[in-house]
């Protein structure tokens, strides 16, 4: 038992290192033309570490229902609104 | 909620430490989240100030720091499910790697200050870095704080009449909470374009 | 409210208010307390109405305004800030009681008395940049408009950078009720809401680039300088008031851990620990 959860955690630490090291590469490209789809995806895969965080490292996967979905509810939304954000800053300015 | 032979097959649903601590993280994170918005929003305002200035932090930093924090909270995820099983020696020396890790992001941190403001970029000097340094700085002071609660930890670990499994889950919690809204941080200041 | 006791408290009235209220005034032995709690209440609320409405410093002015714009601002609010401030400043007193009630919380915990002392002091303190130096420039402004232009700003300055960016008292403050409640054993407010204060100690922090900057969010009337500090703040109030409610609701005047309300509708626990004054 204690074995199996340990081996978890390492692959979740060696997902989150390995997405990480990814962003080296996104943040790395050319850095003043304007990219929506860097922007979001840096966003987005940022939440995705976080929902991993939040599931293997803080444990959420046993716990209960309400805690689970409060959880995953923060990750949507700040999802939707930094999104939003970001798009909706963008449409302003050029409007 | 001292009980060490806790069911681990996640058969039986649990909150990790206290509550009260999972409603201070979320509440936190809904103030970060807006001071995030706000961040997105005045970037959009200014587009080349911001993408000019971002070329001046150092992404390999960035990414060594995120790494740091993430090796933290994995010990400190092992700390918690070796003190789950009783193995309290496995577990406080998990607990004094995350205050270690702790440690080098801290260091880290004001290496990385150190060198922007000897290249002559101050909290001052456009708005970018008013919010660079603000974010990173609300950051560590979460950071600093995260040292008292991982020292409880240490503390209820330490001497065989504490060691309540709660209070240590309620540690892991806040601490990796500075971990996540790292990861935010990251990506906001330093990836996004 | 309270059970009939081993006292010869008589039961409570049913009808009019103004009965309740009287039997109140002379029978309930939580009767300093409930004092306390109304007057926080309602001075909090007159504090937003002669703030935001009357005087309407709150939400603030923009630090980059020039001299002909304040000579302006302080025109167009020249009543208000006179009136309004005369009322906070008659009422101000009102804040020894809010303090002492909010202090009556700490000395109700198992930890040592101290924290309210130190609760009390600094609270004390803070009224002055919490409410009395931007009263006094705001109408030293006001009462003179044909006064320098120069010296105008001065005042504008002094009024709301005594207000905004002196949060180190509240910090600390906020800091020693978090610890009283996380230290408690006696159960008097839930450990979220020692983190709570926690939450609203952290914004006395993000408060202070006030000092630097003219614009932006982090200006005294910024985004995040303000606008979000005001929401954790009014939120951190309205939860201390409810909180507050429920503890005095709760007493028992003993020493040990405050008794749970009772579910609706079940009977009161007896009033087997009276009072021990």
């Amino acid at each position: 038992m204690s074995a199996a959860s340990d081996k978890r955690l390492i692959l979740a630490w060696l997902v989150l290192s390995a997405i990480t090291i990814s962003q080296l590469g996104l943040g790395s490209l050319d850095a003043l033309t304007p990219n929506a789809a860097i922007a979001s995806s840096a966003i987005v895969i940022a939440l995705v570490k976080v929902r991993i965080i939040f599931r293997e490292f803080m444990e959420i996967r046993h716990a209960p229902a309400l805690l689970c979905r409060l959880t995953d509810l923060w990750v949507v939304s700040t999802g939707v609104i930094l999104l939003g954000s970001y798009f909706l800053g963008m449409a302003l300015s050029k409007g | 909620m001292t009980t060490a032979a806790r069911d681990t097959a996640g058969r039986s649903r649990f909150v990790p430490g206290q509550p009260d601590m999972w409603a201070f993280v979320l509440f936190e994170s809904l103030v970060f989240t807006v001071y995030f918005t706000v961040y997105l929003v005045h970037r959009s305002q200014d587009l080349d100030l911001y993408r000019q200035s971002q070329t001046h932090l150092d992404l390999h930093i960035g990414v060594f720091n995120t790494l740091v924090l993430l090796v933290s909270s994995g010990s400190m995820a092992r700390c918690v499910q070796a003190a789950r099983e009783c193995a309290y020696r496995t577990a406080l020396t998990n607990a004094i790697w995350t205050l270690l890790f702790g440690f080098v992001f801290f260091v880290s941190k004001v290496f990385e200050w150190t060198t922007e403001i000897e290249r002559g970029f101050t909290f001052s000097t456009n708005e970018f870095f008013q919010f660079y340094y603000f974010l990173t700085a609300i950051h560590f002071l979460h950071l600093l704080i995260g040292f008292v609660v991982l020292a409880v930890g240490v503390r209820e670990l330490r001497s065989p009449a504490r060691r309540s499994q709660e209070t240590i889950e309620t540690c892991a919690t806040y601490w990796h909470t500075i971990d996540y809204l790292w990861v935010l941080i990251f990506a906001l200041l330093y990836v996004v374009r | 409210m309270s059970a009939p006791s081993t006292g010869a408290m008589p039961e409570r009235p049913s009808g009019s208010l103004v009965r309740k209220v009287a039997w109140h005034w002379r029978h309930d032995e939580k009767r300093e307390l409930w004092i306390g709690w109304w007057t926080l209440v309602v001075f909090y609320n007159l504090y937003g109405l002669l703030f935001f409405v009357v005087t309407r410093t709150q939400p603030p002015p923009q630090p980059s305004l020039d001299p002909a714009g304040i000579v302006r601002w302080f025109d167009d609010r020249h009543h208000g800030l006179i009136y309004g401030y005369a009322i906070v400043f008659i009422v101000g007193g009102a804040t020894a009681i809010m303090n002492a009630t909010l202090a009556y919380s700490m000395r109700r915990m198992s930890v040592s008395r101290a924290f309210a002392y130190a609760y009390l002091v600094i609270y004390a303190l803070a009224t002055l940049p919490g409410m009395l130096l931007m009263g006094i420039a705001c109408t030293v402004g006001a009462m003179r408009p044909d006064r320098d232009p120069e010296l105008l700003s001065w005042l504008y300055d002094f009024a709301f950078l005594s207000f905004e960016g002196t949060m180190g008292v509240f910090l600390v403050g906020s800091l020693v009720w978090m610890a009283a409640v996380l230290l408690d054993r006696n159960r008097v407010f839930p450990k979220w809401f020692g983190y709570l204060n926690l939450c609203n100690a952290l914004t006395e922090v993000v408060v202070a680039p006030a000092w630097i900057f003219k614009s932006g969010a982090f200006a005294w009337d910024g985004t995040i300088a303000w606008w979000t500090n005001m929401g954790v703040f009014v939120t951190y109030t309205a939860v201390f008031l409810t909180l507050l409610r429920r503890m005095i609701l709760r007493e028992d005047f003993g020493t040990g851990p405050l008794p749970d309300l009772p579910r609706e509708g079940a009977p009161q626990a007896s009033g087997s620990m009276e009072a021990t004054r």
